[in-house]
């Protein structure tokens, strides 16, 4: 029912008032010729009203005089009408006009550029990619060919895998999946020695292949051969067979022991903020800043910190107009002395960040030594050293 | 064999008899509203009459409505009573009805 009335409204109908002697009649005809009418009720003895779609009164008049009856227009219904009445209007026409053009034109423009699934490091380069195609926030999404770009993409950076491109509405998706490189392949029957990575003291040996050089117990250096992939007989008695090479398997288990030795230092100098702020604005629209008279930074020396203000739209979606934020602060630098035990725990901790980057990753640290030490002219000395255990065997080819 | 004798009863006032297409809807028991043109009367609530098979409207008046069919005039009594929709083959009529008459 309710569709119907959408129906009719959408086609447009009048209501009508039927003045005669034999009003039935008047309805009788038109139901004979296929006019629609709907909602009738008697007004009086000699009238009635009903609704009746346009279509059907354009075909009254011959109705009308038929059942000698009179017809008035009581009212105008739907959009037809509706449309006729904004016919005349023409600041009305022109601002749809306007409407649709802005929609088309918003619609037809990257908004956003989304890069996905790459490591930090590629981020950059893609983004360099881009701009070279002159892809940015608000080009044109009409001359942006999504296969040339990702093949440009693939292209242009190394270590990428795959790229793609899509356009989906306003937004320009980037997916890139990151190559896996190649770990280098050693042969199976190639001849290898098992060498030293590291100094260190040899806790356990596993041996698959080859002969051991060294045993349990055993210190060893860097690069000295631990066992050898040449297998000599092991009954000389027998008679000389000659040797054989082979690719030398096993596990060797040292203990090694990193050490960082940092001096001490008493004084630390310290930026500490005197309060004063000075905030510099940037209008944002799309990728190009303008910068807002706000005036030039007051201080001599400051840190500064920017953060990005953006309107949001409906969604969640990130409009791309904005400000800028670029806050100063003004900063002094203040000499501080510390005590002996504060400057000791901040070498420590610096001397531990180094270690750490230092280690490889397969290494389990056992212990850690911390030895402070008075060295010449009175300075003095943090120490650490970590006793680690780990696999040391590296491989090297037998050399004839 | 015997001969069989057929005679015509003479009509009787009102009651005439069930036309060709009527004796034939029966006999195939398809409904009547069908093949015959018998009017079909929906009653749905006390709030609508649908009327189906119909050949026009008689006379309409805010208490009563007559409607002319095949098998005679059905008259609707009732309150308010007004025309939702019609065309050539139904008309649904609204309001509070009380009665639905055949004869009338």
């Amino acid at each position: 029912m309710f569709l119907l009335h959408l129906w009719n409204y959408i086609r447009g109908y009048v209501i009508i008032v039927v003045t005669g002697k034999s009003v039935e009649r008047f309805i009788n005809i038109c139901s004979k010729r296929q006019i629609l009418l709907w909602d009738i009720e008697r007004r009086d003895n000699e009238s009635a009203v009903m609704k009746m779609s346009l279509r059907g009164f354009r075909l009254l008049r011959p109705v009308a005089r038929k059942s000698e009856c009179r017809v008035h227009i009581l009212k105008k219904c739907g959009f037809p009408f509706f449309l006729a009445r904004y016919r005349k209007r023409r600041g009305f026409k022109l601002g749809f006009l306007i409407f649709v053009l802005l929609i088309m034109l918003s619609t037809s423009i990257v908004w956003d550029i989304e890069i996905t699934g790459c490591k930090p490091e590629h981020f950059q380069k893609v983004m360099n990619v881009l701009k070279m195609e002159n892809i940015h926030r608000g080009s044109l999404k009409l001359g942006i060919n999504p296969k040339k770009i990702a093949q440009e993409i693939v292209l242009q950076v190394d270590g990428i895998a795959w790229a793609g491109v899509e356009l989906k509405g306003v937004r320009l998706i980037v997916t890139i999946e990151d190559g896996i490189t190649a770990p280098r392949l050693i042969k199976n029957n190639q001849a290898f020695n098992i060498v030293a990575e590291r100094d260190g003291l040899i806790t356990q040996m596993e041996v698959y292949a080859g002969t051991a050089l060294v045993k349990k117990g055993d210190t060893v250096k860097e690069g000295q051969i631990l066992v050898s992939g040449r297998l000599h007989s092991q009954r000389p008695e027998l008679g000389d067979f000659g040797t054989k090479d082979v690719h030398a398997l096993g596990r060797i288990i040292a203990r090694t022991w990193y050490e960082c030795s940092l001096p001490v230092s008493m004084e630390y100098i310290k930026k500490v903020r005197t309060g004063k702020e000075h905030n510099t604005l940037y209008l944002r629209i799309f990728d190009s800043k303008i910068k807002l008279p706000t005036g030039k930074v007051p201080f001599e020396v400051y840190e500064t910190s920017t953060y990005d203000k953006n309107l949001r739209g409906p969604f969640g979606v990130e409009l791309p107009f904005g400000l800028t934020v670029e806050k100063s602060y003004e900063v002094t630098e203040k000499k501080m002395d510390l005590t002996l035990e504060e400057a000791i725990s901040i070498t420590e901790e610096t001397a531990r960040a180094q270690l750490a980057e230092r280690l490889p990753p397969d290494c389990k640290v056992l212990d850690e030594k911390v030895n402070h030490v008075e060295g010449e002219n009175g300075r003095r000395y943090v120490q650490i050293v970590l006793e680690c255990e780990e696999d040391i065997a590296g491989l090297e080819p037998v050399i004839e | 064999m015997k001969k069989r004798l057929f005679r015509i009863k003479p009509k009787t006032g009102e009651e005439s008899a069930p036309s060709l297409s009527e004796k034939l809807a029966r006999a195939f028991e398809i409904p009547g509203d069908v093949i015959g043109g018998s009017p079909k009367v929906t009653a749905i609530g006390r709030g609508e009459v649908l009327i189906e098979n119909f050949k026009g409207i008689l006379d309409f008046k805010d208490g009563m409505i007559r409607i002319n069919s095949n098998n005679g005039i059905i008259k609707i009594t009732g309150q308010d009573l007004k025309i939702r929709e019609i065309t050539s083959e139904e008309i649904i009529i609204g309001g509070k009805i009380s009665n639905i008459d055949y004869d009338a």
